[in-house]
């Protein structure tokens, strides 16, 4: 089948803007990581240095056999790092936001994905209704719950643990909503084969429903570790003790009362955002097709 | 008879131990605190931790807890410990801002009036008490004063070849030549690059209003609004015309910006306006190490317009109390607060972090001997002006701001914008 | 009735860690919200005072310019990021792996970034004197525009952010979505003689039905309640031209300390939105299923 010249052309414009706009959205991610490694008399200068000091002056200092200046280079390119790391709380406060994000994930994956896989396969009376109920809360903007959470919290005592921070995580109901859709897609057969061959329902639902919504469920961690690890405004109302503040709640704290440290900042969101890339990238293999009919005998 | 006399022992023994926790009262305190200067190891908090150690060890049986906070979310975290009725003991703000008069008339603060001596208020500035009463008491100890000032960039002004104004002070017209002045294309590529002047315009903030003040008016007077008077329209017309008839301000002056009209100011490699006025913090910043070192700068005051004399608008910082419901704990955190502020500790704090100290005697021991630019930003203090005292000031502000940034942009003339403003007020007064 | 709840059980069971959980950190603080709603907050004791608050919601200028802001936001921003959320996993989809886990990493992984680069990053797009856009409309010949600081452009700048950030998250919920499908449907339909595009438009923009009433609803949820990016974008300014609703209840909340009256038009912006993503599910109706 031959095809015409015209819409090869068209195909070609079409990913050549994919791949510009694909590079520009890339763009405040370098930009978190080049002002990191700035020196600290050019960090956050407008325009900013394309290409920081310590990468493109490094070589040709070496070469010219200017050792002291070249060190000197390297050395200015780490301070930020050198300044984020010297609050001796940094590692505690990366430990407690790693334990606090993987709990989340785990435990959110499986209560939604039970949940998820009721409201999509199962009849119940009021089912609906609670679905939509589930839902419509999510339209509450969370400033207004601030408040009656924080008094929730200290009634079950849990204020400056890291409970108060996790368990409002694990309340959190748009992955229920996000695992339903995905679920509503598995052809009712398999689960109905499932059971006529004896399975149990939680055994239909570890043995058929969650490998076949591997795809959703990988989203849904990409989304809930993300979305735990950049969680800043409630960890900082409910926590008061510092060494249970989390990482963006700490690095706050770094900040001075009037001006902000870029280089500090972006610093700090550079560390931030190497667990929340590795996470991305180990769970979005995930998303291969072909998991899916014709592999599952009942 | 046995049960009479048994009530009678238990009443007499309840009696016993109050009266001795009355004496002597243990507990914790609850104090919150904000990043300030750090040590060798960048400890931000070094000093309150330091501070909280003397007063334990002092105070056997005292505990007390710190709760660090970014200044950034002070607010929001503490709007929700009072609303959530979990509030803290001790809080540095005062009480324009984070807590406010409505938090004052619902008796969430304490009021110090009994905890203070004659002699202990005559130490501070009039000014500083001032910034912590209302409806005549007294509701926090200051620790710092603050003043709004002019900086003046004078490597611009000797480019442009313009005279500084003597000894920082000017009138309303020689303050318009000289931006005008400073105002011109400094590459020669036809276009103005440089501007005389800038500011900007943040409900909550107040860099700007002085100005407004300059020919008499006040945004509140007896209860009324006062912004759309004769006196004020004139004021903030001075202002407009500046941008839009003399030139001498760029289009992002009145704007929201706050950290690109500072970059204008101080930025190396992105300064383009000579005059701004700032809060004294600016000084610190411009006077330190960084970006926004500015080696050649002079502290002004803000021009002398009808009024005959120059305006400025102060504040306070200090420390606030929550309301106690035990009385012998009161006692306790009065004299933590105390101990956090005296003369020494404010000018500890005027050399370390920059900030005036709110009591004659620290300021007495002249911590800014080595400032000549704190120095006379300090002399200003006597002309500040302290915010309007009403229970719905914040939203009133707002009004006002909004208005005035559709002023500014030249969307709205000075009339309409403040009698648009004047008839909300109007409702937020009663 | 008691006889269909016991056969139902297992449902029920299902849901039930989740609903415990929702429960207690989720509706509870809701329906206490609801009750301040009807109610003046204050710290020592609070005063009854019915539909008050509700009433001067209806008569709150602010509001109802927060309103009319947030409408033309969301009209705008809903509809364009799950089209482009769509229209971006179609193509990518196709491609090979490598080629796709580039494409999913650059567009996901900036919203993890920092919201706050983020913004930096478009308040330099937009600004007056020194920004890229002004510096391109210079290029062209057109006079700069006052994008953040003037009535005319400030919520069209922050509309235009919205529409050309990419959103990460519709982009990879789809590609998960169009992963399920199975291949044999489209072998079926290139047999019977359609090309890409038809197999596009009949085949997976139907079956990803799911995904998009989804991201519909969450869209319009989260268009409704946008808050932070506006804020480090134009501080709600110049006057209240891009205040949006949930900027207004924060202020009334946390500024002015009026927590019923900000109950109450939560309450409202509930009311409004639960009735537009019941109307979006039933135009889109997600009963698909994945039938080899």
């Amino acid at each position: 089948m031959k095809r015409l010249r015209a819409s090869n052309v068209g195909i070609a414009i079409i990913y050549l803007v994919l791949i510009v706009w694909a590079i520009i959205s890339l763009i405040p991610l370098y930009w978190v990581f080049t002002t990191s490694i700035q020196q600290p008399d050019e960090v956050a200068i407008m325009p900013p240095k394309l290409i920081p000091s310590v990468i493109s002056r490094y070589l040709p200092l070496r070469l010219a056999g200017e050792k002291e200046a070249a060190t000197a280079l390297v050395d200015g390119a780490l301070e930020s790092y050198r300044l984020l790391f010297r609050k001796t709380q940094m590692n505690r406060w990366f430990l407690n936001s790693l334990l606090i994000s993987i709990s989340a994930t785990a435990g959110i994956l499986l209560l939604d994905s039970m949940a998820a896989f009721s409201f999509a396969k199962k009849e119940f009376p009021g089912r609906d209704f609670l679905f939509w109920v589930m839902v419509g809360t999510m339209t509450i903007p969370g400033q207004v719950l601030l408040v009656p959470m924080f008094m929730v919290v200290r009634e079950l005592n849990v204020v400056n643990t890291p409970w108060a921070v996790l368990l409002p995580q694990l309340s959190m109901v748009f992955g229920v909503f996000l695992l339903k859709q995905f679920m509503l897609t598995i052809p009712s057969e398999l689960i109905e084969a499932a059971r006529i061959d004896g399975a149990s329902e939680f055994g239909i639902y570890w043995r058929v429903m969650v490998p076949l919504a591997k795809p959703g469920l990988a989203t849904l961690g990409i989304l809930t570790f993300t979305s735990s690890w950049n969680s800043f405004l409630w960890p900082l109302i409910a926590i008061q003790k510092s060494e249970w503040f989390t990482l963006p709640v700490g690095l706050k704290m770094l900040q001075d009362q009037n001006l902000v440290n870029y280089g500090l900042l972006m610093a700090g969101a550079a560390v931030a955002a190497v667990p929340m890339i590795i996470v991305f990238l180990s769970f979005q293999q995930y998303f291969v097709k072909g998991l899916t009919l014709g592999g599952v005998k009942g | 008879m046995t049960r009479k006399l048994n009530i009678f022992l238990v009443l007499v023994l309840v009696l016993a131990v109050s009266a001795s926790a009355f004496a002597n009262w243990t507990g914790t305190i609850t104090l919150w605190d904000c990043p300030r200067w750090g040590n060798e190891e960048d400890d931000k908090f070094h000093w309150i931790k330091g501070k909280i150690a003397e007063f334990e060890a002092s105070h056997p049986g005292v505990k007390i807890e710190l709760v660090e906070t970014p200044w950034a979310e002070l607010g929001e975290k503490l709007s929700v410990a009072i609303a959530g009725r979990a509030w803290p003991d001790v809080v540095p703000v005062d009480i324009s801002g984070a807590i406010n008069r409505s938090h004052l008339e619902q008796g969430v603060v304490e009021a110090l009036d009994d905890y203070m001596t004659p002699e202990e208020l005559e130490d501070f500035f009039p000014g500083a008490l001032e910034a912590y009463t209302y409806k005549g008491k007294l509701y926090g100890i200051p620790m710092s004063m603050t003043v709004h000032v002019m900086i003046l960039n004078l490597d611009h002004f000797e480019e442009a070849g313009v005279e500084p104004p003597e000894n920082g002070r000017w009138t309303w017209d020689e303050f318009v030549e000289k931006a005008k002045a400073l105002t011109f294309d400094s590459d020669g590529d036809g276009v103005i690059d440089k501007y005389g002047f800038s500011t900007y315009i943040l409900p909550g903030y107040y860099e700007a209003w002085p100005f407004f003040y300059m020919d008499g008016a006040q945004p509140l007077v007896d209860n009324k609004f006062g912004f759309n008077t004769p006196e004020a329209i004139s004021a903030i017309q001075k202002l407009v015309d500046l941008k839009f008839v003399h030139g001498a301000a760029p289009i992002e002056m009145g704007s929201s910006d706050v950290g690109g009209t500072f970059r204008a100011l101080a930025r190396e490699g992105e300064r383009f306006v000579a005059i701004q006025p700032w809060n004294t913090w600016a000084i610190a910043t411009v006077t330190g190490e960084g970006v926004n070192h500015m080696p050649n700068i002079m502290i002004a005051e803000y021009p002398i317009g009808e009024l005959g004399r120059p305006v400025s608008i102060g504040g306070a910082g200090g420390w606030v109390i929550m309301h106690q419901r035990d009385r012998a704990k009161m006692d306790v955190v009065v004299e933590l607060v105390k101990f956090l502020s005296t003369t020494e500790e404010q000018y500890t704090f005027a050399t370390n972090y920059g900030t005036f100290p709110a009591r004659k005697s620290a300021e007495a021991m002249d911590p800014f001997a080595d400032q000549p630019h704190m120095a006379r930003a300090a002399q200003m203090v006597e002309f500040a002006v302290p915010l309007p005292e009403h229970p719905n000031w914040a939203q009133i502000d707002d009004r006002i701001q909004a208005e005035l940034q559709l002023i500014f942009a030249g969307e709205k003339t000075v009339e309409q914008g403040m009698n648009d403003a004047a008839a909300q007020i109007e409702r937020l007064l009663r | 009735m008691f006889k269909r709840i016991w056969k139902a059980r297992s449902g029920y069971l299902f849901i039930l860690p989740k609903f415990i959980l929702f429960t207690v950190f989720v509706l509870v603080p809701i329906v206490w919200s609801l009750f301040v709603s009807f109610q003046e907050y204050r710290i020592f004791g609070t005063e009854w005072v019915g539909l008050r608050n509700f009433i001067d919601a209806f008569q709150d200028d602010l509001f109802w310019q927060a309103v009319s802001n947030t409408l033309r936001y969301a009209v705008v921003v809903t509809p364009a990021s799950v089209i482009i959320a769509l229209v971006l996993a179609s193509l990518i989809h196709p491609l090979r792996a490598g080629a796709q886990t580039f494409f999913r990493a650059s567009f996901y992984l900036p919203t993890v970034a920092s919201s706050v680069v983020i913004a930096m990053v478009w308040r330099w797009i937009f600004q007056t004197r020194f920004g890229l856009a002004n510096y391109f409309l210079g290029l062209l010949g057109v006079e700069p525009i006052n994008w953040l600081h003037s009535s005319a452009w400030a919520l069209k700048s922050v509309i235009l952010m919205a529409v050309l950030t990419p959103p990460g998250t519709g982009i990879i919920l789809y590609l998960a979505a169009m992963g399920s499908i199975p291949d044999s449907l489209y072998e079926a339909a290139r047999i019977d003689g359609a090309n890409r595009f038809m197999q596009w438009w009949k085949i997976t923009v139907p079956l990803v039905r799911p995904t998009t009433l989804y991201l519909l609803i969450v869209s319009t949820i989260g268009s409704f309640q946008v808050f932070d990016r506006v804020m480090m974008m134009t501080q709600g300014g110049p006057g209240y031209a891009t205040t949006t609703i949930v900027h207004r209840i924060y202020n009334v909340a946390f500024r002015d300390f009026q927590f019923g009256y900000a109950g109450a038009m939560s309450m409202l912006l509930f009311a409004a939105v639960i009735i537009l993503a019941l109307i979006q599910s039933k135009l889109v109706s997600s009963d698909v299923e994945y039938k080899g």
